[in-house]
């Protein structure tokens, strides 16, 4: 009896060991796979940056020079992604948790957000060239992209804005109301601030996303080259990860600008990262309070 | 109404969904008084409560039928703004709910809305500071986080807080069921002092609280209102045996 109680803590310890090793190994091939990929990319892009890199525009058909006007494409258009994503998804999300009535029409709604996230890029591409580059006449422009962007990331953020609003305790709005204060100022003063560093963190995925797709910007935004800077959020610009794929495809001589692509992709990567950066810091100054 | 007379109750019953929580209550709320209403788990006495200052409409599904008249006013009549209501009856919760704002700002927060400020705000901060007892303790820290206060300090802050309002009535949710002893003798001995000026009902677990604070005490059961008195009676002859068996702990 003694012994078969001993077999079988020993036999649950080396399931346990088992299952340790089996979580270690995913972590490991994981990390591994990413710092591979980071490390590649590095390897291969770090010759070709250089200040003129990050500062010229292409020349010689796109196999010298620099990728500037790409890099100021991809800011301006993930910029205008979060200025249209940001307060709309934000909106949606206060009227989905505070606001309506929870029920079946609320469930089909949110159901219908969650689609929409897993709806393909080339999709919402086609969505913003058929509405706003041609019905609306923006034309292939910053407007269209960015709108096309943003509404490709709503869900994300409608999905994160609405778990950091629910995170907040529900005692601070009866706190709140029960001081006399309106529905809406216990909203804006006390929910929001709290939930903003989650809203920002969820958010993040999204802002990441924006600047890094390429189907969406193909039909609506992006120039195949342009060394002309946009005037207006109604000009064409160039764009990071179109420019990737231009060079890597359809450029006129497609081995001579491997270093360039390579050195494209690691101005992606650092881009989408300092943008990233700046949301974290701007979520660690608004966190500096939370405690409860 | 008689000048005597808060609050009056008539005929109310209260749904949550389809269950009724509150069974017919008519009762009268005296001015100026410590009314303790007490019972046991599910009794109705916090739904009753929250009824008082319309908290229970935040929950979905929830009616009400009958009047609650308050200065001779339905307070569920359909022209009644229920932030108006809260305003004039301010409520102090079971758990210290402060905001995680500076002291300061917790108290601040509500009369800001109704346009006080600058230096009639800091008034108005110290006043009910010192009105809830808390002043001495923390005048050196009102730029400090609300949040770093002991449980004690943080209710007596949420009662600063709801006083700042300059409500009439003071609604009190087992309000030192998370403190321990001497925090609660704190509060108690506030809510005596607090009674000269505001009209206070207090929901309490604790039958020796009920008898030490209160004037009148109400006694509930299954959403029923079983027995309403003045506490001296209630806890010495009870008329009805249901609540003599509860005050005495045979059951609840």
């Amino acid at each position: 009896m003694k012994s078969l109680k001993y077999n079988s803590m020993k036999w649950r310890y080396f399931k346990q060991t088992v299952f340790f090793t089996l979580v270690r190994v995913s972590a490991l091939i994981i990390t591994l796979a990413l710092g591979g990929l980071v490390l590649y990319i590095i390897v291969n892009g770090i010759s070709s940056i250089s200040w003129d890199f990050i500062t010229k525009p292409p020349t010689d058909s796109m196999t010298k020079g620099g990728i500037m006007p790409a890099i100021l494409g991809t800011i301006y258009l993930t910029i205008g992604a979060i200025a249209i994503g940001l307060p709309l998804g934000i909106a949606s999300a206060i009227y989905l948790t505070e606001y309506a009535r929870q029920g079946k029409i609320i469930r089909f709604i949110k159901v219908g957000i969650n689609c929409l996230a897993g709806v393909p890029s080339v999709v919402f591409g086609l969505f913003g060239l058929g509405f706003f580059v041609i019905f609306l006449k923006f034309g292939s422009s910053i407007l269209s992209g960015s709108l096309t962007l943003g509404f490709l990331i709503l869900p994300t953020i409608i999905g994160a804005s609405e778990e950091a609003l629910k995170s907040v305790p529900q005692t601070f709005r009866e706190a709140s109301l029960s001081l006399g204060v309106s529905k809406w100022q216990t909203t804006y003063r006390i929910v929001l601030p709290n939930a903003l560093p989650g809203i920002l963190t969820g958010s993040i995925l999204g802002i990441g996303r924006a600047a890094g797709e390429t189907a969406p910007i193909m039909f609506t935004a992006a120039a195949y080259f342009t060394a002309k800077l946009p005037g207006s959020v109604f000009d064409e610009v160039m764009a990071l990860p179109y420019h990737i794929y231009v060079l890597a495809t359809a450029g006129t001589n497609i081995e001579a600008t491997r270093p360039i692509q390579f050195g494209t992709v690691l101005v992606l990567v650092g881009v989408v990262l300092s943008i990233d950066l700046i949301a974290i810091v701007i979520r660690g100054y608004m966190r500096r309070n939370k405690r409860w | 109404m008689d000048s005597n007379i808060i609050i009056k109750l008539k005929n109310v019953n209260f749904y949550y969904g389809p269950t009724r929580a509150l069974t017919d209550i008519s009762m009268t709320f005296g001015k100026n008084k410590v009314t303790a209403l007490i019972g046991p788990s599910g009794c109705g006495k916090s739904t009753l409560l929250r009824l008082l200052n319309r908290m229970n409409e935040l929950i979905d599904g929830t009616k009400v039928e009958g009047e609650i008249l308050f200065e001779d006013k339905n307070i569920y009549a359909p022209d009644v703004d229920p932030v108006e209501i809260r305003r004039k009856i301010g409520m102090v919760f079971q758990k210290p709910n402060p905001f995680p704002k500076t002291i300061y700002n917790n108290i601040s927060y509500g009369p800001k809305l109704t346009g006080v400020s600058g230096a009639e705000m800091d008034v108005l901060v110290e006043q009910s500071l010192k009105q809830a007892v808390l002043w001495d303790e923390v005048k050196d820290i009102l730029n400090k986080s609300a949040m770093n206060l002991s449980g004690g300090q943080q209710q007596r802050l949420c009662i600063a807080r709801a006083l700042a309002m300059k409500p009439d009535i003071l609604l009190m949710d087992e309000p030192t069921s998370a403190l321990d002893p001497i925090s609660t003798a704190k509060i108690e001995e506030l809510i005596e002092e607090l009674k000269k000026d505001y009209t206070i009902i207090i929901v309490t677990h604790n039958m020796q609280q009920a008898a030490r604070i209160s004037d009148e005490t109400a006694f509930f059961y299954l959403g029923n209102l079983i027995e309403y008195n003045e506490t001296e009676k209630i806890f010495t002859k009870p008329d009805v045996k249901q609540t003599e068996d509860y005050i005495t702990g045979r059951f609840g």
